[in-house]
């Protein structure tokens, strides 16, 4: 039985962005606050707009704690069209996945999203009329095909044009400049070149604007095969060698043709395996990673486990959560990718080759592994604007297909594929493990991954480069005469005003430390340490003892069958690879230089902040890693006041740079997947089971157990 | 700590039965504590010594019931004690000093006094042992019956209720058959309508044992297993003095040592029985390196159950969820782990008080103690004999970390972060807090009275009260549920902070995590960060700072900082 509250009297209003038009509204829903059997929520009204999916109630009024982590944006109750992933009604009690045109219409819309929210409207007491225009707009504007034009991106680009000029760190690879630029960052310079060959998009509409290719390759070569075949630069390692990535032929039936790309493919190998180029090692990612579709099935079923109703289905996948988690294969999916990654460091780090990465477009798993290779080796890419610049350079620019990926337009299923969202679990996985070396924190990360589904930035809304330019500037032409100016994702300030956007800085990344000055601070802090690491390889590993030595020994031998069998589940890697890895790991970390993960099974875990932040049971209140978090913040802020202290007793300056760390003060009382959680009503019910507890409902059993025991009332005290 | 000879890769398990056909190439011992240690013998004239080694080591094993750690000082982590007596100046004064050790009467009332828990008094009843071998001289009681089935306090909650823990009635009750009562745990929430704390406190205990109950058929008539995992699990959540380092020590002599867990068969340091035992496997958690199997041969010992270890486990996750609550690290639990195989340890090596007052084990293992006897007249100067208080015996506890441990290694078992812990839970604070019961001693039918049994809590009808319904659950259940909703009680703050002190983990699938540096200790990889400077260094090193500050600016107001609950207390 529901307990009716007041429905809400007062008309509310959405609040619209520029450009957004209200579509349909519902009045009287309720939304269930949890659903787990309690039926508390509260009533309001539901929206559908071009933008977003928008529960309204009168409750933020008087709502006085506020969040401190608010996305300006995208609401609390607010859905973008994109961020639907599934709309399912509830007819009687049986739940029906919700496509298309609708006969009947449900008592009750369940929607899931892709970051994992679930929302749960009841319509008992909404007008029929509205019932049917809410429903029916819901699924029609969140769930049909679309058209590229109809994207509120553009709706909203030219009701609000980006007029911040502000000149971000990000590189964008839009001009000439940057890739030359980059070149002359990595010292790549002198062995490649970028080229103009693209103007126009006279080579590929697929390969962007400019890019980077061997000096030797000639402007024919490009021209003749539409850009296939070509050895395209991503990024050249300290000494010398150089990643690249070509987007293969496909396999052709002709034989003379295939004869030809045969004959062309060697010459270029041939010219470029010559001094001054290093050897060349080929991969092919097709071959030696999971297929798109694999990774597609496995993160399908990866997210169902948190997809949750209530916390009756939580209780019940909770008893057969590790195998349910083991039968995904996500996170092997995860730690195959990082391994592969790991391997081509070990080619450009220790074997001084080339490494050229063969897939069928070059846009998809070899950006993954390209970009981790770089997050692994290059520590500017560990910090926020350098990641920045990395994703787009490798993605946005590169051409990663994020329309067709993310399925935003809904045109067709097979090609959706979270490849993005796989290189950001990767990434995550190497943030967790070592935390100071990045300069961005992981709810930076999640956030990044929310923003694929926020249509007001270009960034994740177009399949290439030339995608975007032809949209750009194509139509409006008519209407007016400048062409649109598109928001990027990387303006945080769109999103989230300064206070929120410090939850995106990490306050314990280990800063390169300033050589010159300064030198008896940082040697005093041990976690600031430097701790120089040899990259060029030792022969053997002879500084290590006796036992050391042996047990490594013994596990790969004896217990090979035991423990060897979690390392290496699937091929065993070359011998050459694991000495790299070993030898990497049993030396002190350099958090300013190469940053190999650990992809032994149990350390690769759950994204919990992403995954877990909508699900109270799985949260901790007073614990987890932001209680050390904030003790470490606390040392720090310690350090930093004495460090005051102490320079103003020598000089009287002043430093002002002190409370750059954001204050996480009452610790006690933050979630463990802060800042999420804070968004969420919190209940403070203790992690159990409810079924425990229905098992004594049984009283006469109670009563009967009264004869089991003996009167024994006679004290013998 | 089976030893492993294996020559042309067909690996051979060595037992001093089982006698050695060839010469072996390497011999490979599996430690107990999960490390792995591999000789290898040259080719070069060694052969003879490796088989005569490799018998030795088979038959001393044998002999000695445990061998300890075969492999001391291989990370140092385990490393012999350098010099015993080498530095206990005042330093120790957090480690074993101020550990209770609940072998005399004036420790259990300290406890006591410390938990305010008034209606209580310490029983010295059993002080000849007559009325129960396996129990502690002295505990508090309320109202007894006889032997096993008396109820001792394990807790009292500041909010009023307490915990108590008893033994099956039915004590002699064939081990496993299903009428064994289990009558742990008593959860007498005598206020907890008013006090969330009182019964949440116990919420969780439960999940945490259900696996338990769900995979161990291990029966409780004797309230020495299951119940003192339980017991100090739930003091772990609701008593932030349990989460320092002296007041973890003192739980675990409270409920573990002095409640009498028969640590030497559930450890299996006794294994001297039939000799046609094959296989030796050293107690096994989750983690398959070898399957968990206690055969023993043809007589029934006391089964061999890592219960000691699931507490540690259980400890270790609280640890990780919570790593700002308490005072020792997960540093700390891996020597207390490794701890308790070394046999030169009081702590462990009895199944309970009797046995180490009288210096003897249980009579049927008596042999397997000379070596240790020997061990002792070899170095007769064992120090701090007279530290237990029992003069028969003159093994030092475990919590004399320093014998074992050097200073630098000690100093990583303390978290500075939870020191703050060390303040006490409130009530020791502030003794009378509003909640506490004025009135002496409420009587039984003050509350009610909680019994857990089977992983399942349930009202106690207690004899005295069966001429009154047990109390109605659907008082009781519905709390629980309604209980999120005070959270959004309006003008309530969103975030309740429950009882302070109160810890509610989260057992759901996605926060049990595996203790890879316990479990993994073989895998280099799972070690990382296990050397990297601890927090109490850091700690250290800011005191250091400030007084260096305070130094050179005398009258400055630098002084405040100092308190901060991050200064390690000196």
């Amino acid at each position: 039985e529901i307990h009716i509250k007041e429905p809400i009297e007062k008309e509310v209003y959405p609040r619209l962005l520029p450009g957004e038009l209200l579509l349909c509204e519902a009045s009287t829903v309720y939304k269930y606050i949890q659903e787990d059997g309690s039926n508390r929520g509260t009533y309001g009204k539901l929206v559908c707009t071009n933008f977003k999916i928008a529960f309204l109630d009168d409750n933020s009024a008087s709502d006085d704690n506020e969040p401190q982590f608010e996305n300006k944006i995208v609401g609390e109750n607010d859905i973008t069209l994109q961020c639907v992933d599934q709309i399912y009604g509830v007819y009687d009690e049986k739940k029906k996945l919700l496509t298309g045109q609708l006969r009947k219409y449900p008592e009750k819309l369940i929607i899931y999203c892709k970051d994992l929210r679930v929302f749960h409207f009841c319509l008992r007491y909404t007008k029929e009329e509205e019932v049917k225009r809410i429903v029916s707009g819901i699924v029609h504007h969140s769930q049909t095909p679309k058209l590229l034009k109809r994207l509120f991106l553009f709706s909203y680009a030219s009701a609000a044009p980006n007029n911040t000029d502000g000149r971000n760190q990000t590189v964008m690879f839009e001009t000439l400049e940057d890739w030359r630029g980059e070149l002359e960052r990595t010292k790549g310079n002198a062995k490649y070149k970028a080229v103009t060959t693209n103007e126009g998009y006279r080579v590929s509409e697929k390969l962007p604007l400019y890019f980077v290719v061997p000096i030797c390759v000639s402007e024919e070569s490009i021209l003749k095969y539409e850009g296939r075949g070509i050895p395209i630069w991503c990024w050249s390692c300290h000494n010398g060698a150089a990643l690249l990535k070509m987007s293969a032929f496909p396999k052709e039936q002709d034989d003379s043709s295939s004869q030809m790309q045969k004959a062309f493919l060697d010459g270029i190998y041939k010219t470029i395996s010559k001094p001054p180029y290093e050897l060349l090692k080929t991969d092919d990612l097709s071959s030696s990673l999971p297929s798109l579709q694999d990774i597609q099935t496995a993160y399908t079923k990866f997210k169902q486990l948190f997809l949750i109703d209530n916390s009756t289905d939580f209780w019940a996948t909770d008893v057969k959560w590790f195998s349910l988690l083991e039968s995904t294969n996500w996170l092997e999916i995860i730690r195959r990718v990082l391994k592969k990654a790991i391997e081509v460091v070990e080619c450009l780090e220790r074997q001084h080759t080339n490494v050229l990465l063969i897939e069928e477009s070059a846009t998809d798993l070899c950006c993954v592994i390209s970009s981790l290779v770089q997050v692994m080796m290059d520590s500017y890419s560990r910090t926020k604007s350098g990641f920045q610049s990395l994703i787009q350079k490798e993605w946005v620019i590169g051409g990663h297909g994020f329309l067709d990926r993310c399925n935003h337009l809904h045109r067709s299923d097979k090609e959706e594929a979270p490849v993005f969202l796989l290189l950001l679990n990767c990434v995550w996985q190497l943030v967790q493990q070592y935390p100071p070396a990045f300069e961005f924190t992981e709810t930076y990360l999640t956030v990044l991954s929310d923003s694929l589904y926020v249509p007001i930035f270009s960034t994740f809304f177009f399949n290439s480069q030339h995608q975007k330019d032809a949209n750009m500037s194509g139509e409006s032409l008519n209407t007016q005469s400048s062409p649109f100016r598109f928001l990027t994702v990387w303006d945080w300030s769109v999103q989230f005003d300064p206070k929120a956007q410090a939850f995106l800085n990490n306050p314990l990344y280990a800063d390169k430390p300033k050589p010159d000055k300064s030198h008896r601070k940082t040697a005093r802090f041990k976690h600031q340490r430097q701790l120089s690491l040899p990259l060029t390889q030792t022969k053997s590993s002879t500084k290590r003892g006796f036992f050391r030595e042996e047990t490594d020994h013994l596990i790969k031998n004896i217990l090979g069958k035991r423990i060897g069998k979690f390392i290496n589940s699937s091929d065993e890697p070359p011998n050459s690879f694991r000495e790299f890895y070993d030898s990497w790991h049993s030396k002190p970390v350099d958090y300013h230089g190469l940053l190999l993960p650990c992809i032994d099974g149990p350390e690769i875990k759950v994204w919990a902040q992403r995954y877990l932040r909508w699900i109270p049971e799985a949260q901790l209140h007073g614990g987890g890693t932001i209680a050390t978090a904030t003790n470490i913040l606390d040392l720090m802020e310690e350090v930093q006041s004495l460090q005051v202290k102490m320079d103003e007793e020598h000089s009287q300056a002043i430093s002002g740079d002190l409370h750059s760390v954001p204050v996480l003060r009452n610790s006690a009382r933050l979630s463990s997947l802060f800042p999420f959680a804070l968004l969420q009503r919190q209940s403070i019910k203790p992690a159990l089971p409810t079924s425990t507890w229905k098992d004594l409902e049984d009283e006469d059993d109670l009563v009967n157990r009264d004869d089991e025991f003996v009167d024994l009332s006679g004290d013998i005290l | 700590t089976p030893a492993t000879a294996s020559s042309f890769t067909k690996p051979k398990v060595l037992t001093a039965g089982s006698t050695l056909k060839f010469i072996p190439e390497e011999l490979a011992v599996f430690c107990r504590d999960f490390r792995l240690l591999r000789f290898h013998f040259h080719e070069n004239g060694l052969a003879p010594q490796a088989f005569r080694v490799a018998n030795a080591i088979a038959q001393a094993r044998e002999a000695a019931a445990w061998l300890g750690d075969a492999g001391e000082g291989h990370d140092g982590w385990s490393c012999p004690a350098e010099a015993p007596l080498e530095d206990e100046d005042e330093e120790e004064e957090e480690g074993s000093a101020a550990t209770l050790l609940f072998e005399s009467l004036r420790d259990w009332e300290k406890e006591l006094k410390r938990l305010g828990a008034v209606g209580w008094r310490v029983s010295a009843v059993n002080e000849r042992f007559d009325m129960a071998p396996s129990g502690n001289r002295r505990r508090p009681r309320g109202r007894s019956w006889r032997g096993a089935a008396a109820r001792r306090l394990c807790w009292h909650h500041p909010g009023g209720g307490d915990l108590l823990r008893a033994a099956g009635f039915h004590a002699a009750s064939e081990p496993g058959s299903e009428d064994v009562r289990r009558c742990s745990v008593l959860l007498q929430g005598s206020t907890r309508r008013e006090e969330p704390g009182g019964y949440v406190s116990g919420g969780p205990v439960t999940h945490w044992g259900h696996p338990l109950n769900a995979s161990s058929p291990l029966p409780e008539p004797s309230d020495r297993d299951l119940n003192c995992l339980l017991a100090s699990l739930v003091q772990l959540l609701g008593d932030p003095h349990t989460r320092t380092l002296p007041g973890f020590q003192s739980l675990v002599q409270r409920e573990w040592v002095a409640a009498g867990h028969p640590f030497p068969h559930r450890l299996g340091l006794l294994r001297r029985d039939s000799p046609r035992e094959e296989v030796r496997t050293p107690p096994v958690p989750p983690l398959p390196r070898l399957r968990p199997r206690w055969v023993t041969g043809t007589r029934v010992l006391p089964p061999q159950a890592p219960v000691f270890l699931l507490f540690l486990d259980c400890t270790w996750q609280l640890v990780r969820q919570f790593p700002a609550a308490f005072g020792f690290t997960e540093a700390y639990l891996l020597a207390l782990h490794d701890s308790s195989f070394a046999p030169y340890f009081s702590t462990f090596l009895f199944s309970c008080q009797r046995q180490q007052g009288r210096g003897s084990p249980h009579r049927p293992c008596s042999q397997t103690y000379t070596p240790v006897n020997g061990w002792q007249d070899a170095q007769p100067a064992v120090p701090r004999a007279g530290r237990t208080g029992s003069p028969a015996c003159r093994l030092p506890t475990v919590w004399d970390w320093g014998l074992r441990y050097s200073r630098h290694q000690r100093a990583r078992f303390r978290n500075p972060a939870g020191a703050a812990g060390t303040v006490g839970p409130p009530d020791t604070a502030d003794p009378q807090i509003p909640s506490r019961p004025t009135d002496a001693w409420p009587g039984p039918g003050a509350g009610n009275v909680f019994v857990l049994t089977k992983g399942t809590l349930s009202p106690q009808p207690f004899p005295w009260r069966s001429s009154r319904p047990p109390p109605r659950l659907s008082r009781w259940a519905p709390s629980l549920e309604s209980l999120g909703e005070r959270g959004d009680s309006p003008g309530g703050n969103r975030s309740p902070a429950p009882t302070p002190g109160l810890l509610l983990p989260c057992a759901a699938g996605p926060s049990v995590r595996l203790w890879r540096r316990c479990y993994l200790r073989g895998l280099p990889e799972a070690q990382r960060g296990r050397f990297a400077p601890s927090p109490a260094s850091l700690a250290e090193e800011l005191t250091l700072l400030q007084d260096r500050l305070s130094a050179w600016q005398p009258a400055g107001p630098c002084t405040e900082a100092a308190g901060s609950p991050l200064a390690p207390s000196r």
